[in-house]
Parts: structure tokens; sequence; C-alpha cells
């Protein structure tokens, strides 16, 4: 009898919390979407946990509802980290003059929200001669006629792609990780939005998507990777990828080929003869915030004087 | 199961039925609920974008909130020490008020991450096996584990004391003695796990100070035992529950401990950050005097300051804290003073100013505040449920139905009887009885009706004094002394004892004979009831 009690107990709540589930999942689904792909969608697994094979299933659901979007072929790309590679970036302060093509140059090639305004790039403007390191005396929204200004300097700062990222070891739904060639990636469709990663980051790179991200379709850029920048959702986490739909096929990342007077600089940490390899030995560099042992492979230096 | 569906209905009736007053509170509470949840509506189309958080404080009003209920919850092991370690009876008598709250505030907890999330569907990513829970690197993944845990333990203590006490017993101190003990480390680590959630972040210099999880400890121990010296004196006036003054005097005296601590602990960081004065103390600076024009926060950081100092000498004199007006006051302060403190205190100023040095000002919008109070309302909707049903089990008005109230006496019946007709002769009656080992027979008519019984003894004085050739229907008793199948355990006793018989037959609606009840199967079967 007592034993009887339990099991039946067991049931109804196994039976309610199910039920309940349905109904919250009812109310918290658009109707519009309440078809097949919600439900594929709903269940997709762990980006790692997929076969290549379902992986391809999910990237041609994903393209299809893209296309039905934008009402353009958008392609979706796998691209895997490619062996012996290990993405470093440089950014030579005594040359840049705080234009923002970099922050332009990437929003219509990651495809960032117009509106709400999304930039994976911050420029920060300091005034020469004081204390700069402290972040705190920067301005971000500095809006001259022209740059580079008297008296200042820039300093733009995006993912630094850290060896040791504190936002992967916070994300409690392991959303966001490390690639082997150093790029610390996100799976839109596994992020729960919580935002603790964001809280984690020193560098204030990671940006939420607090609304659908609205972007003309025009304005898309359709060559897209999974990882980096195809369209993203209303409630997740994005951030810089240093253009992993780019770099991954051998090009430059856009912001590299944005820049105007060749302040950035690209390339494979392990191939000794890269110029990103030249600037760590011949200039005197420096990381964001190492105090933190994030250890980032972004490396600012000033490259004056020779 | 019959059983189980009864209670049920006997539970819901209970939380169902009640005065104007009740109703009046429940549509009120309902209201809020309902106001929250068309605000959530709503933040689910637009997207958080209704908040006012934004990318350089990306946590608000609803981690405020969540915060400082976990620092509710914890504090119910306040009460479980005294109760259950040092068997202190005046606060063993409440306890389960405090470990209700407990639950509700955990409830709360999870419904303030629940609306916190971008992706509120995709929630069951967070999970073990099913999902990829990121276990044991990330501290939020430590908080869900840490977090459900104390909710299952405390329900499991609370809903097991009031099953005991519904059904009319003593709780087994050996099927939760290990339970309360348990709960008891581990309050203290959902307190310490949310506080170590902010507290890993070398990211954020304001919360990455080791005296974070300590100071989460001091003031959760005392919001969480003020508003249950609230609850519990409402308690007392609206229903028969009596909680002795002791009980109330005691846990004020437990908070100024705790108050005490507390304002020790935040000296020592205040200290710490103002003299030493690096650049990781412009949150502290943002907190208490504002930073670059831009100063939110002050007034509200003062306003707890000296809430909290005046509540700690209200608590701390022995006049003051028992004199209930004194003492309620000292309560409300306690309760605003942590809220702010512990709330948005400590939140905003994680991310102001942000990693970048970037000040953006955060002043929740109507919608979240909206949310939080709907939120806050389906705490207060659980509490209250859980009271109106726990009140009356606790003064002994309700009992459900157990087993020996359900017990009857076609459950306990012997099937093994004897039935004969009027006119079966006594030799085969005797024949009858001994070869089937029965002390009586049934006699019945045409229809298997009883119209008489015919006892051993009866057979043998018959058969001693007079000749053979008789009849059963000659010598049988009159059927005055026969019980219904549907007759419940308690009543057969009583007919037994007052017929003083040992054994009666038990009928059907039809006046049929179906079986048998002796006193030893009265006692076996309430042996066994008491054995479960």
């Amino acid at each position: 009898m007592e034993h009887d009690n339990r099991k039946s107990r067991g049931l109804n709540r196994r039976k309610f919390l199910s039920g309940a589930a349905l109904g919250l999942a009812g109310l918290a689904l658009p109707l519009d979407r309440a078809d097949a792909s919600f439900w594929e969608a709903f269940f997709q697994k762990h980006f790692r946990e997929m076969s290549d094979a379902e992986i391809g299933k999910v990237i041609s659901r994903l393209e299809k509802e893209c296309e039905k979007t934008y009402k353009k072929a958008i392609t979706i790309g796998n691209e895997k980290a490619l062996p012996g590679v290990l993405f470093g970036y440089g950014l030579d302060l005594s040359r840049c003059i705080g234009c923002r093509r970099c922050v332009y140059g990437c929003v219509d090639e990651n495809n960032q929200s117009i509106d709400p305004q999304i930039h994976w790039i911050t420029v920060l403007r300091f005034r020469k001669g004081e204390k700069w390191v402290d972040l705190e005396n920067s301005e971000k929204y500095y809006n001259p006629d022209k740059v580079p200004q008297e008296d200042y300097f820039y300093m733009p700062v995006q993912c630094q792609q850290c060896e040791n990222p504190p936002c992967v070891k916070v994300c409690p739904t392991q959303a966001t990780w490390k690639d082997p060639d150093g790029i610390v990636v996100i799976d839109y469709n596994w992020c729960i939005g919580c935002r603790y990663c964001m809280a984690a980051c020193p560098y204030g790179a990671r940006r939420f998507n607090w609304a659908a991200p609205n972007r003309p379709a025009e304005k898309i850029n359709p060559k897209t990777h999974y990882l980096g920048n195809r369209p993203r959702f209303k409630g997740v986490v994005e951030k810089c990828t240093f253009c992993i739909q780019r770099t991954r096929v051998g090009r430059y990342p856009a912001c590299v080929e944005a820049c105007p007077v060749g302040a950035r600089k690209f390339g494979n940490l392990l191939d000794p003869d890269s110029e990103i390899r030249y600037a760590i030995k011949h200039k005197r560099v420096f990381r964001l915030k190492e105090d933190l042992n994030t250890n980032p492979k972004f490396y600012y230096f000033f490259a004056y004087g020779k | 199961m019959v059983q189980v569906i009864r209670n049920f209905f006997i539970a819901l009736r209970q939380i169902a039925i009640g005065d104007t007053k009740y109703y009046a509170w429940i549509l009120f509470l309902s209201f809020l609920v309902a106001l929250g949840g068309s605000a959530y509506i709503g933040q689910l189309n637009k997207g958080l974008i209704i908040t006012a958080m934004r990318d350089q404080v990306s946590w608000g009003f609803y981690i405020s909130n969540f915060t400082f209920l976990v620092g509710v919850a914890a504090a119910a092991v306040l009460l479980v020490i005294p109760a259950y370690l040092y068997n202190f009876k005046p606060i063993k008598e409440i306890v389960l008020f405090g470990e209700l709250l407990a639950i509700s505030a955990i409830t709360m907890c999870i419904l303030f991450i629940m609306v916190d999330m971008g992706q509120p569907l995709r929630v069951w990513h967070i999970l073990p096996i099913i999902g990829a829970m990121n276990f044991p690197a990330s501290l939020l993944a430590w908080d869900v584990v840490v977090l459900n845990g104390y909710l299952a333990i405390n329900t499991v203590i609370a809903f097991y004391v009031l099953y005991r006490l519904s059904i009319g017993k003593e709780y087994k101190m050996s099927v939760i003695g290990p339970l309360i003990i348990l709960s008891i480390p581990w309050a203290v680590s959902i307190h310490t796990v949310t506080a170590f959630l902010y507290n890993g972040l070398s990211a954020r210099p304001f919360w990455n100070a080791s005296i974070l999880a300590p100071r989460f400890l001091a003031s959760a121990f005392c919001s969480g035992p003020a508003i249950m010296l609230i609850l519990f004196q409402i308690i007392r006036k609206l229903s028969e529950v009596e909680i002795e003054n002791k009980a109330i005097f005691k846990i004020a005296e437990l908070i100024a401990y705790a108050m005490g601590i507390n304002l020790f602990l935040l000296g020592a960081e205040v200290f710490k950050e103002f003299y030493s004065g690096s650049i990781h103390s412009e949150p502290i600076k943002y907190l208490y005097f504002g930073l670059h024009g831009h100063n939110n926060l002050v007034p509200w950081t003062w306003f707890a300051t000296v809430l909290n100092l005046s509540a700690f000498f209200l608590f701390l004199f022995p006049k003051t804290r028992e004199n209930f007006i004194t003492l309620n006051m000292a309560c409300i302060f306690v309760i605003i003073g942590v809220y702010i403190e512990k709330g948005m205190g400590l939140i905003i100023p994680g991310f102001i100013p942000d990693t970048l040095g970037e000040i953006y000002e955060y002043t929740p919008t109507m919608q979240e505040i909206v949310i939080a109070v709907g939120i806050w309302a389906v705490g207060a909707l659980v509490y209250t449920f859980m009271l109106k049903l726990a009140i009356p089990v606790y003064t002994g008005r309700l009992r459900f139905f157990s087993r020996a109230q359900m017990v009857t006496a076609r459950d306990i019946m012997s099937r093994r009887i004897a039935s004969v007709l009027p006119d079966t002769s006594i030799d085969e009656l005797a024949r009858l009885l001994v070869s089937r080992h029965l002390p009586d027979a049934a006699v019945v008519d045409q229809n298997n009706k009883l119209i008489g019984t015919v006892s051993e003894t009866a057979i043998i004085s018959r058969e001693v004094c007079r000749s053979t050739g008789k009849k059963a229907s000659d010598i049988m008793s009159p059927p005055d002394a026969a019980i219904t199948e549907d007759m419940k355990i308690q009543e057969l006793g009583g007919i037994l004892a007052d017929r003083r018989v040992d054994r009666l037959f038990v009928l059907n609606k039809d006046n049929q004979p179906i079986g048998s009840v002796s006193g030893s199967d009265i006692l076996k079967a309430i042996e066994e009831i008491n054995r479960e």
C-alpha cells in the first residue's frame, strides 16, 4: 500500500511537470513558429556532440530559415580549425587614427544588428599623457569632425581570444569554447542567454541580443560560418571570432583589411615567419590586463622609432 | 491509491475554501501575478530590451532580487540549528514555517533566474546528461545543483513532517534526521555558491573580494529571520498556532549577532577599498559617493546604511528587541536595508564602471519592476497556500484519511466460513466443523441469507444432553451479532467488546455471510498498520 502510494505520487508529479513544461512552452511559443522546424531546433544537440551528418542537417535547416527570413540564399559553413594554426592579432597603437573603419568593416562582414546597434569592436580614445591604462579615463563615444585629433590616441578593443578565457570557464552550458586554432566561439543555438560570460569577460568583448537582431536583407553578408557571422537570435550572446569564416580559409579578418593605416596585424602564432611573430619579437608588446592571467592572443604595441 | 486521491482532494479543498479575507488576499496576489505574467509575455516577445539592462550592466534588478532571496532561503537554517540540534522547544515548534518560507524563497529564486534568461526554453541545456552542464567549472552549474537540492531537501522535510502530523503521528527522526543535518551545511552552501558566482570573476574587482561569501551569509542571517519574525506574528494573529514570545525574542537576539558581524565585515571591506584607493576602488566610490557625477545609487546606499545601523542597535538591546513596536521597526529596517545592500547595492556596482571604464547608470524599467512584483506575488501565493494547508494540520484540526481509517471488515476478515441450511442434521454439522477446523457455522436460508448461527459449544451441549436427530435450526442462536462488510476497523472492536463475543460473521448488502472477523484478526490488522 505504502509502496503503491509512492509510485502513484511520482507518476502524478511527473505528469504534472511535463504538463506544466508543455504549458510553459506553449505560452512562450510564437504561433507562427509552431511547426516541425521549431521542435527540431528545440531538440538540437550540443554542437560538439553532433556527427558531421547531424551538423549538415542542422545547417541546411538553418539555411532554409535564413532564406525565408531574408529572401536570399545564405550559406552557413562549418570549416574546422586548420592543424598547426594558432591565430594571433597585433595592433599598432602608434598608427591607429581612431577612424572606426574597422568597426564598420566588422559590422558589414559579420552581420551585426543595426537596430539595436551591435559593434564587436570598441575604439577607446585617451588623452595623451594621462594615466591611460586606467580605462575609466577613456571615451568610447567620441565624435569629432576629423580624426586623428591632436592630443589624443586611440585603442580599439575586441575579443582578445584568451588562451585562458574566463567566459568559457563560467558558461553553465558549454555553449562557448576555445577551438584548436585559439578562437573562442559560441554556438548561438545552445546559448541560454544567462550572460554570465559577459560578467566574466574583462575586456567588455561580448554583446547580447537584447532584442531580435535587425539587419536589412540587402546588407546581409551571405557567406557565413556556423560559429561566426551567421544571423543570430534574440536572447543570445555574440562577439568577435577573428572572422572565423575568412581566416579559416586563408583570408585576413575584415578589420585588418578595413584599416587604412595598417595598424592591424594578423597571423599564425605557430609560424615563426608570420608578421605577428615579427611584431612580438621586435616591438615592445603588451596585452590588456595581463595581471588577470587570461593570456590574450591580442597584442598591442607601439611601432614608431622602428 | 484511493487514499492518495482522497487526501489530495482534502488538501485541495482546504486550500480552495476560506473566508472572505482569504479570498481577497488570493485575488490580490493573483492580480499581481497576472500583471507580472503579462509583462513577462511582453518580454518574451520583444526580448530583454524592455529592461534597462544593456551590455555594460548586463545583470540588474532580476539578479539583485535573486541574490537577496537566496539569503532568505538560506536563513531557514537559523531556525533549524536551535530547533533540531539544541532541541530548543519554542523554536522547534515553528521551524516548519521557516522551512516552508525557504521553499517559497527558492521558488522565487528559480523564477528570477528564468525571467533573466534570454532563451528560457533552452533551460534544459544546463542539466546534466540531457544537457551539457559545465560542472564543476561553472559556478552557475553549481548553483543549479545546490538550489534545486535545497528545494528538494526542504520540501521533503516539511511535507514529511506535515504528512505524519496529518495522520496523527509523530515524525520519525530516524527518517528525516539525516536530511535535517544535511540541510544545515546545504543552506550555507547555497549562499556560499551564490557568493562565489560573483566572487570568482577577476574581471569585476568589486566582487572579487574574498570577504564576499562571509558577508553574504551574515546579511542573510539578518534579513531572512527578520522576514520570519514578521510572518510569525501574522500567523499567530490569524490562526490558532501558538508561537511563544520566547522563540521570537531568541531569533531577534540571533539577528543582533548576525547584524554585528555583517556590519563588521562591511566595515572591513569599506576600509580596504577606500584606504588602499587603487583603481579597483572605483565601484565602491560609485556606490557611496558617485563617480564623475553619476550617483543613482548613492541615496539608496546611505538609506540602507542608516537602516542597518539603527536596526542593529534595536536588535542589540533586550529592551528594544523585546518590545514589539521597536522589534517590528527593526525587522522592517533590516529587511529593506539588506534588500538594498545585497540586491542592487551588490550587483550594480559590479558593472559600474564597466570593464572598459564606461559608466552606464542602471535604473530598472517599469516592466522589470512589474515582472519582479509578479514573482514576489507567486512566492507569497505559494507560501499562503502552504500555510493554509499546514496550519490546520499543525493545530490538529485537519486530519487526512489514513490506512487505519480506511480499513474495513472486508479487508481483514477471514473468508473461510461454513454455511449450512436450517435442516442440516447436527451430526452432519459437527462433522463439517471438525473437518474444517471451524468454531461455528452460519445458518442460511435458500437465498443464502443469514438466519442464525451455530457454535461448537451449542452443538456440544446439545449432543451431550439430548439424543440425536435434531436439525441446525433447532439449536441456532438468532443472528443479532453480525457486522456488515463496510464497517470500519475501529467500530469492529467496539462491537466485539459490547457483545462479549470473539468472532462475528461479516454480511454483505444482501445479508449473506461472506466471512468472519475475530478479535485476533483485528489485533493483527492494527499491529500491521502501526508497523508501517
